[in-house]
């Protein structure tokens, strides 16, 4: 038997050369593999051949011959082969430094895929004192859906901690601050949701048949895991010298009035009140809402909460 | 190896030190690749013949193997994967390196990964962050008032800079801090402001840098909270050292920080979905702030 690394390269040349589809006892003859033993085993050593190189990304199809009980294999061309991507030399070398940069594991035979008939790399200029570390997500696991648009089934941890199947059409992933989302069509509530991918719960399920859906042409990733765009409102701060720069970042504009314990009154145009009331506690101490009063409620109300759950009475 | 053929073919005469760099595999597993590929073709058919692998010295010419001329695509999760760290780092170098914007294009392009099916979010602005590349590339002193974790002020600190990281789509810097004597690490988002100290970096970034994780030390504070299900995000923004989840959704998190009133503020901004169950000095700092809050 010859080593495996031979009849993994030689079966897919014999696939790939082939004008139809195979028939196992055709590859046998062409290959002269799978030929010592009974059938049924090496039926069981071509079956895992042809799992393992399907693994690699190998593309072989499985089809019934005409006139015949048998089923025939086959790779076409256009799936197996990398269409020619025009890279320039530059944009070689800004993949290479790209993909050396961020040190994500498989990227760099991804790139070499890529890369195989492009020019060699030019020399960069820039220097790597740059490094950017994407989060760990399960990634892998939606990609094949993502890809071949197949409608994704999954178990999935809500925010309130309860759990429940979903069915979506998967149409993107994206990435936000700390965690990896996917965006899709949530079937049994027909709208857009984003799905925080961490939060699944085990291996998501890709259904049959690929091409199931659409994506919307206009569809904007970033606006989805942002959530709808909420009106803010003015709000008015007294802001201790310590915490200003914080305030200050986020936009507060000094309105030159001093409170009457002295801290200084700034303001923000648009702060919104249910997102960045947890902002205003992690404050406290430094900063007092003055205005609007509901939010002063709001404020109040979360710091009794934080009294309430440490068992002390406000 | 069916990615290995085509490049070889590509480049007769490649060294397997060249071969080896891009594979990003050592020289010898290159070789034994090339023991095998001898074996490879499929003579007497459709005109096909073994392949033919010369090796002079460290140079490759492999000849004969046309069946296998072009590169094998990528699979679903090595494209994504690829296109992904690409644009992660697009996003963190903004306009610094043109080439690699027009080379994801095509690459999303042959790859068949639009921007509305994969996209990285940019890490959220900085307004230090063209000063501090600046002073990175030209090795040039900064002074920052930084809010660390655990401070109530931003305190001054003069920086030697050496290298910015964006991890999980937050960015930090790394340098030498003069006042501690030693490196640190610098959230972008915690500099209230940087200028330039208008002097050349004294102390050269070291050869291995680690990316900036937080690595608890033996002085740290060990701290025990409880959050609701709810609550969970707080697990989120944390390193938890335990985790041990209950029936009904909440968890109990244990964790060490070198900054408790960072952690007290994050117990408040649950506002009640989160509890310190130990140490008794953290919750009451907690519970005195939201006294104050509260009324």
């Amino acid at each position: 038997m010859a080593e495996k690394v031979e009849r993994l390269v030689n079966l897919t040349i014999a696939l790939l050369e082939a004008p139809g589809a195979l028939s196992l006892a055709e590859l046998r003859r062409r290959t002269g593999y799978y030929t010592d033993g009974s059938p049924a085993a090496t039926r069981r050593r071509f079956e895992r051949d042809k799992d393992e190189l399907r693994h690699l990304g190998v593309p072989i199809e499985t089809v019934s011959l005409p006139h015949s009980d048998e089923v025939g294999y086959r790779i076409a061309r256009r799936s197996y082969e990398l269409p020619d991507v025009d890279l320039t030399a530059e944009e070689v070398a800004a993949l290479a430094l790209a993909v050396r940069l961020t040190g994500a594991a498989g990227t760099p035979l991804a790139l070499a895929k890529l890369a195989a008939r492009a020019p060699d790399p030019a020399h960069l200029e820039v220097g790597a004192d740059t490094r950017v570390e994407l989060p760990e997500g399960p990634l892998d696991a939606v990609a094949t859906a993502v890809l071949e648009r197949r409608v994704l089934v999954f178990t999935y941890r809500r925010a309130d901690g309860g759990t429940g199947r979903r069915t979506a059409d998967p149409y993107g992933v994206v990435q936000r601050r700390a965690a990896w989302y996917l965006v899709g069509r949530d079937h049994d509530r027909d709208a857009l949701r984003a799905f925080r991918l961490d939060r699944m719960v085990g291996e998501p399920q890709a259904t049959e048949p690929p091409g199931a859906f659409d994506p919307p042409s206009e569809l904007d990733l970033a606006a989805a895991v942002s959530g709808p765009a909420q009106p803010g409102v003015e709000v008015t701060l007294a802001v201790a010298e310590a915490a200003r720069w914080q305030v200050e970042m986020r936009g507060g504009r000094d309105t030159g009035r001093r409170h009457h314990d002295g801290r200084a009154v700034l303001t923000l145009d648009e702060l919104h009140p249910v997102r960045d009331r947890a902002w205003i506690l992690g404050l406290a101490g430094a900063v007092e809402v003055l205005a609007p009063s509901a939010l002063r409620d709001q404020v109040a109300a979360g710091f009794r909460a934080v009294l309430d759950a440490h068992g002390v009475s406000s | 190896m069916l990615t290995l053929v085509p490049w070889l073919l590509e480049r007769p005469g490649a060294s397997l030190t060249e071969a080896a760099e891009v594979f990003d595999v050592d020289e010898d597993t290159i070789r034994e690749d090339l023991g095998h590929l001898d074996f490879c073709g499929l003579p007497g058919l459709g005109g096909g013949a073994l392949f033919e692998v010369t090796l002079v010295e460290d140079r490759v010419v492999l000849t004969m193997a046309d069946e296998l001329r072009r590169p094998l695509r990528p699979t679903a999760e090595e494209a994504l994967r690829l296109v992904v760290s690409v644009d992660a780092v697009a996003a963190a170098l903004g306009d610094e390196l043109p080439a690699l914007r027009s080379a994801i294009d095509r690459v999303r392009a042959a790859l068949g990964i639009p921007e509305r099916s994969a996209d990285v979010l940019e890490p959220e602005g900085v307004a230090a962050l063209p000063l501090l590349r600046r002073a990175v590339r030209e090795g040039r002193r900064v002074v920052l008032e930084y809010q660390g974790r655990g401070d109530e002020r931003p305190i001054s600190r003069q920086v030697d800079p050496w290298v910015l990281h964006v991890v999980d789509g937050t960015w930090y810097l790394q340098g030498h801090d003069h006042g501690a004597q030693e490196r640190r690490v610098f959230r972008l988002d915690r500099i209230a402001t940087a200028r330039e100290a208008h002097v050349a970096r004294q102390v050269p970034p070291p050869a291995e840098l680690p990316p900036p994780r937080y690595v608890p030390g033996e002085e740290d504070l060990e701290v025990v909270l409880a959050l609701t299900a709810r609550g969970r995000w707080v697990e989120e923004a944390v390193t938890a050292d335990r985790v041990e989840l209950h029936d009904d959704g909440s968890v109990t998190v244990e964790l060490r920080t070198d900054a408790p009133a960072w952690v007290a503020r994050l117990v408040l901004m649950a506002a009640g979905e989160a509890r310190v169950l130990s140490p008794d000095s953290l919750a009451e700092t907690v519970v005195a702030l939201a006294r104050g809050g509260a009324r």
